[in-house]
């Protein structure tokens, strides 16, 4: 036996797993070679060195910051929308799956990319639509605590105070696009636009809680939201009519 | 849940302590024992709860490692730490040495050699944690405990 193939089995002959003329090879080198010799003994020491190494235990505050990160946990489930604490059961359910859902979905994702490519193939030239450039969201990142000393419930109160910053960053931006595209419409739109406007405003400044706001702000963006889908929906239809209608 | 908690707190806060060093090892045994708690229900019993909790210490450890985006980098002051002793009979500080070269390590090899050699898990249930085949578990043994031995020098009694 040469030294590289009794290094390559040095871990296995020390924890015991060659057994019989194997065992007895690896031994009998060992008894030759000094080098060979000084590895095993330096590795046995290593073993038996990390064997030895004693057990830590966790610093008391372990268990009584578990304690509250499961509370605040619990906290945010009651705060999530049921379809998402199901699509993360689910999710849960499901996961040892996923390798055989991603073949699935990239089998799926390939077809679709396909009968895309027909599609297009078969559309008459100059019918391509474009989405208006939206002005970018800028996101706010929470950042969570890593650990909660004392109450609770501050912490919940700042979070949700976040949450609404957020939204009202939202809101506003969108504000700002509705602006920009108010010249192309009726009237009676920007009347009715305006008085909403004024409305969620008022009704945010007046909000006794917190939560209260942060409701009135998320309304106030989904209603922004709905103005900028109508522009986008309506440049399409004119852009449209002008492509297809014309004889 | 209080004692499950007990049960497995040292092997735990250990296992995270000597993979991703003591400063991170509190917040990583948090998450684990609340991913413990927290999925304790939808736990299938495929495998040992013990592998299970494991399992979870390991990938919560890597994953932190991960995130901190840690270079594994050996220092110069953590090489000098390690370095071999004068004398090389009778270490007295070999599990210092051992635990400061433990960190110097790449983070693959030191959940192997914390598993098996630490924690005294075998060869199979280190694969089940890892998830990966037997073979590779010993080979990667094999290298880690290499790697060590050209860290910290000479260690055994000389014959």
């Amino acid at each position: 036996m040469i030294c590289e193939d009794a290094r390559a089995k040095l871990t296995a002959y020390l924890d015991g797993e060659l057994e019989g003329d194997r065992g007895s090879a690896i031994r009998g080198h060992l008894r030759g070679c000094e080098m060979c010799r000084n590895l095993a003994t330096d590795e046995a020491a290593l073993r038996d060195g990390l064997r030895a190494l004693p057990p830590l235990d966790p610093p008391h505050s372990l268990w009584t910051n578990i304690q509250h990160r499961l509370a605040a946990e619990e906290v945010a489930d009651s705060d999530r929308p049921a379809w998402r604490r199901a699509l993360a059961r689910f999710a849960a359910r499901w996961r040892p799956l996923a390798p055989q859902f991603a073949l699935g979905s990239a089998a799926l994702a390939a077809a679709v990319f396909v009968l895309a490519l027909r599609y297009r193939a078969s559309e008459p030239a100059g019918t391509t639509f474009a989405m208006p450039a939206l002005p970018p969201i800028q996101q706010q990142v929470a950042t969570a605590p890593t650990t909660i000393d004392g109450d609770v419930t501050a912490e919940l109160a700042a979070d949700t105070a976040r949450k609404t910053a957020s939204y009202r960053q939202a809101a506003e931006e969108l504000v700002s696009f509705a602006v920009a595209k108010r010249d192309s419409w009726t009237d009676d739109r920007k009347a009715v636009f305006d008085g909403k406007l004024a409305s969620f405003r008022k009704d945010a400044a007046a909000a006794p809680t917190e939560r209260a706001r942060d409701k009135i702000y998320r309304q106030m963006r989904t209603y922004l939201q709905d103005v900028a889908i109508r522009d986008v929906v309506t440049a399409n239809d004119r852009k449209l009519a002008g492509t297809r209608g014309a004889p | 849940m209080e004692m499950l908690y007990h049960q497995f707190k040292r092997r735990v806060f250990g296992m995270a302590h000597r993979i991703v060093g003591p400063n991170d090892a509190e917040e990583v045994a948090q998450e684990v024992f609340v991913r413990v708690f927290r999925g304790l229900a939808a736990f299938r019993g495929d495998s040992a709860l013990s592998t299970w909790i494991y399992r979870l210490t390991v990938n919560a450890s890597l994953s932190h490692l991960a995130r901190r985006g840690r270079r594994q980098e050996v220092s110069d002051e953590s090489l000098a730490e390690v370095a071999a002793p004068p004398e090389t009979t009778r270490d007295p500080g070999l599990a210092s040495r051992i635990e400061a070269a433990l960190q110097t390590l790449p983070p693959g090899y030191r959940a192997i050699l914390v598993l098996h050699d630490v924690e005294g898990l075998s060869h199979e249930e280190c694969a089940s944690i890892l998830e990966c085949r037997v073979g590779t578990c010993k080979s990667q043994l094999h290298k880690a405990r290499a790697r060590m031995r050209e860290l910290l020098g000479p260690i055994g009694e000389r014959s």
